[in-house]
């Protein structure tokens, strides 16, 4: 049984659909790439699968159980969402934002017990950031905030993990670090990854599979060298480029070739 | 600092801000002699405002920061949606029809409803809430409804409209014992739901699709607390009038001395609120004896004095 | 015969007792927040029954000794209690806020609002009652009336269509004149004079420039609280320089706020003063 049933989803923000007819499953352990150009619709549709949209057509279901269907909370203690936008206006500190994960556990009139504040614990040194417990989230690099929001989606203690562009604002160094991070977390503590990705070569490099999304429809989906084809790349990107073999991995390599 | 720890402090200071309440009027008398029987009428006086003060300061202060947080506006305050001139509107027209059965406080108060439902009902785009719709709605309709007391008092030939500028101006004298419970009902069961409210307040802090995707029904959140602290606002309007400045920083202040964190934000505001507005209240009654500044000036003056030196120490630290 | 006049003494020690079962019991404590009400108490010799009064209260100058319990519209709650007062004056309009407060805290509050001297000096009795001066009530209201009648007689001899046309200014900014239902109103009639604000209900309310213009009075009576503007700073508001009374320069602002304004002892003489303006001819 596939833990996300994607199944002939359309859908967008207002009376327009920004995604049409989609359909994919997610399996478990699986580290899946959503790629595609700019305004391809990518959020949109990690969007719909996180309930801040509603479909207009289609179905998407968390083990079989249709999502519109099961209760918020409840929704939540096996999704979690990281979103690309990282700052934070408030100087909450680390140890509190890591907290809040445990928000779907929570019951109101109940304050934390020590098993939560010992997922906090532990979800914080999964991204090895049990050092910047006490200092405040404002005082951070865009990288270390990176980290501890994929503490506070750890500590929802979730069977998938959905990430909106995690890399895009942070340096290769930054970015090879937080995507190792999430392929630890996938092979050892089997999280399944739901990320959109713009970088095609680290989606090439750290997924299983890929979907590549253009005007909100599916144009290939499946293993890396499935998809990362130069002919595919040409078609969707409009952009001329050779595909090589990356020679420490063997995943697929994308070459530039300026004009 | 643990926060227990600065939650205790800060009580010991609102208790020492009773006492000198307590000890300071226009009329001197000795701490000790106050207690004694002919003196009953001036401690009963003085305890009264006391007490209006405090429960006015705390649902003030917790209502600032419940705006503050779902509107996600720095600038937001009780009055932002027009409880005020709601409730000034429902007086007015109270007065102006005569409606000596029923006390104006409770013609303030339906004004006071009747204006948030309508900025709620204009703003609302079928289940949810979009913030800036309100908060702009907010101003207008408050601006709509000033504009139409000053023409009703300029019009009417009722005497007593005159008292209305006064009661805007706002007052803690308040002696009717009816009205202090009421309010008192109102800003204890709006605070207490508001602290267990915390965690979904810190949540809409971080954005309202984060507190989607920690599993907390937005839309309902909002709506709830949005009641709430209309609520408490309204009740402290049409007893203590419009007293200004103390939703607006009163959050801002305790956020730099305890954090963000609604679990503590909201009952350090409710005890500093109250510290502050006795503090106003001493001021008022004392400085220029027998004169009593109205308290909205003192509010407002020295809320505006401690706004301007947080705003130099933000920039700073920035 | 001696049984008749027995019964009547007895009848009338009755009523006479009766008269005093409403007046106050103990040491009579009397709070005045209106200057007007202020000057009858003293006027009456109630004098030393005050123990508190507004800062405004200042005629006689007794009653500038007397213990300050706030202004005229922001009382000190805590003072007036501390002195225990019996009962408390107040007038209506802006001191209608206050009255119910002080009503809230359980103290007597009596409110006077004179429109007229009928009213007032039903006002002065009611005054009197309260303290038992009653006698010295009806010596003032005599003194008063006598005043106002040798100015009425006076006045009788002109025809309506003469008197004098006058606007009452009570403020400039926004411009504010007295009305009908205004004790000032009544002021200026029983002196001769004809207010042109007369349709306007309100005893205060807001007055139109060009109404002003139209209905051309030939005095202006100037009415401020404080200290008012001289008679050429008039003159100079825009569209005002060909009103009679600022052509004929009988702009007249010298007669004492205190005196004008106060529904009290000295309003007959206030009477006179501005009947004495508003007919220069005439000579006592």
């Amino acid at each position: 049984m596939p833990v996300l049933r994607i199944e002939k989803l359309s859908g967008g923000y207002g009376a327009s659909d920004v995604i049409h007819d989609v359909s994919f499953d997610v399996e478990k352990k699986d580290f899946l790439g959503i790629i595609g150009p700019n305004g391809s619709g990518k959020s949109t549709l990690l969007r719909l699968i996180s309930r801040i949209l509603s479909p207009a057509q289609g179905s998407i279901a968390l083990q079989e159980k249709d999502i519109h269907r099961i209760r918020l909370k409840d929704l939540f203690k096996e999704i979690a969402f990281v979103p690309q936008n990282t700052i934070i206006h408030f100087p909450y500190t680390v140890w509190e934002i890591v907290l809040m994960g445990r928000i779907p556990h929570l019951n109101r009139f109940r304050s934390e017990t020590r098993k939560d504040f010992e997922i906090a614990e532990r979800s914080l040194a999964l991204t090895d950031s049990l050092v910047l417990k006490d200092k405040r989230i404002d005082e951070l690099s865009a990288g270390e905030r990176q980290r501890v929001l994929i503490s506070k989606a750890l500590a929802q203690e979730p069977q998938v993990i959905l990430l909106d562009e995690p890399t895009s604002h942070l340096d290769i160094g930054h970015q090879i670090e937080i995507l190792s991070l999430l392929r630890k977390l996938n092979r050892e503590s089997g999280l399944t990854v739901l990320a959109v990705l713009h970088d095609l070569n680290l989606a090439g490099e750290y997924c299983n599979r890929l979907i590549l999304i253009d005007k909100g429809k599916i144009i290939r989906q499946g293993l890396p060298a499935e998809v990362l084809t130069y002919q595919t790349i040409e078609e969707v990107y409009k952009t001329v480029v050779v595909v090589k073999e990356n020679p420490f991995s063997h995943k697929p390599y994308i070459i530039l070739i300026p004009k | 600092m643990k926060n227990r720890t600065k939650l205790l402090l800060l009580l010991s200071a609102l208790i020492i801000a009773v006492i000198l309440g307590i000890s300071k009027g226009s009329v001197s008398i000795p701490f000790v002699e106050l207690f004694q029987r002919q003196n009953s009428a001036i401690l009963q006086l003085r305890l009264s405002r006391i007490v209006v003060g405090i429960l006015v300061g705390a649902g003030l202060g917790i209502s600032g920061v419940i705006f503050q947080a779902l509107l996600r506006n720095p600038l937001a305050e009780p009055y932002v949606l027009g409880v005020s001139s709601g409730a000034g509107l429902g007086a007015v027209i109270g007065m102006l029809f005569g409606a000596s059965g029923i006390p104006i406080q409770i013609c303030a108060f339906l004004g006071a409803v009747l204006s948030i439902a309508l900025v709620y009902t204009l703003a609302r785009e079928g289940s949810k809430i979009p913030i800036q719709s309100l908060t702009l709605l907010g101003v207008t309709v408050a601006v709509l409804f000033s504009g139409i007391i000053v023409f009703l008092v300029s019009i009417s030939s009722n005497e007593s409209m005159y008292g209305i500028m006064w009661w805007l101006l706002g007052s803690l004298a308040v002696f009717n014992l009816n009205a202090m419970i009421f309010v008192a009902f109102a800003v204890i069961i709006g605070s207490v739901t508001a602290y267990f409210y915390s965690r979904e307040l810190n949540a809409i802090s971080l954005g309202e699709e984060e507190a989607v995707h920690l599993g907390i029904e937005v839309e309902t959140t909002k709506k709830i607390l949005f009641v709430l602290s209309s609520l408490i606002t309204a009740s402290i309007v049409c007893v203590a009038g419009i007293i200004p400045f103390v939703g607006l920083i009163i959050p801002h202040m305790v956020r730099l001395l305890v954090g963000p964190n609604h679990a503590i934000l909201i009952p350090a505001s409710a005890i500093v609120g109250a510290m502050f507005l006795i503090l106003c209240d001493i001021i008022s009654r004392s400085a220029v004896p027998p004169l009593e500044i109205p308290i909205g000036i003192i509010t407002s003056l020295i809320g505006g004095a401690i706004f301007i030196v947080l705003m130099r120490q933000t920039r700073k630290v920035k | 015969m001696k049984y008749a006049v027995l019964i009547a003494a007895l009848a009338i020690a009755c009523a006479y007792s009766a008269d005093n079962v409403f007046a106050e019991e103990g040491a009579l404590r009397i709070i005045s927040l209106a200057p007007s009400t202020t000057e009858i108490l003293f006027e009456l010799g109630l004098g030393d029954s005050v123990v508190g009064v507004s800062t405004m209260c200042n005629y006689p100058s007794a009653a500038l000794a007397k213990e300050k319990v706030g202004t005229f519209s922001q009382p000190d709650y805590e003072k007036i209690v501390s002195l225990k007062p019996t009962v408390v004056f107040a007038t209506g309009l802006e001191q209608a806020f206050t009255v119910g407060k002080l009503k809230e805290l359980g103290i007597r509050v009596v409110v006077s609002d004179p429109s007229d001297f009928n009213e007032l000096f039903e006002s002065i009795r009611k005054i009197a009652r309260i303290g038992n001066k009653e006698a010295a009530a009806e010596r003032l209201i005599r003194g008063m009336e006598l005043e106002l009648r040798s100015i009425d007689s006076r006045i009788a001899l002109i025809p309506e269509q003469q008197r004098t046309t006058v606007f009452i200014e009570i403020w400039y900014q926004p411009l504010m004149t007295a009305g009908r239902n205004s004790f000032i109103n009544d002021m200026v009639r029983r002196a001769g004079g004809r207010n042109i604000a007369y349709d306007s209900v309100r005893p205060y309310s807001y007055f139109s420039v060009e109404e002003i213009i139209r209905r051309d009075p030939a005095c202006i009576i100037i009415g401020y609280m404080t200290k008012a503007d001289n008679e050429a700073g008039i003159g100079n508001r825009l569209g005002w320089k060909d009103i009679a009374a600022v052509r004929d320069r009988r702009i007249y602002n010298d007669i004492p706020p205190d005196m004008l304004l106060r529904p009290g002892p000295r309003a007959a003489q206030a009477v006179e003063k501005i009947f004495k303006r508003l007919y220069p001819q005439e000579t006592l």
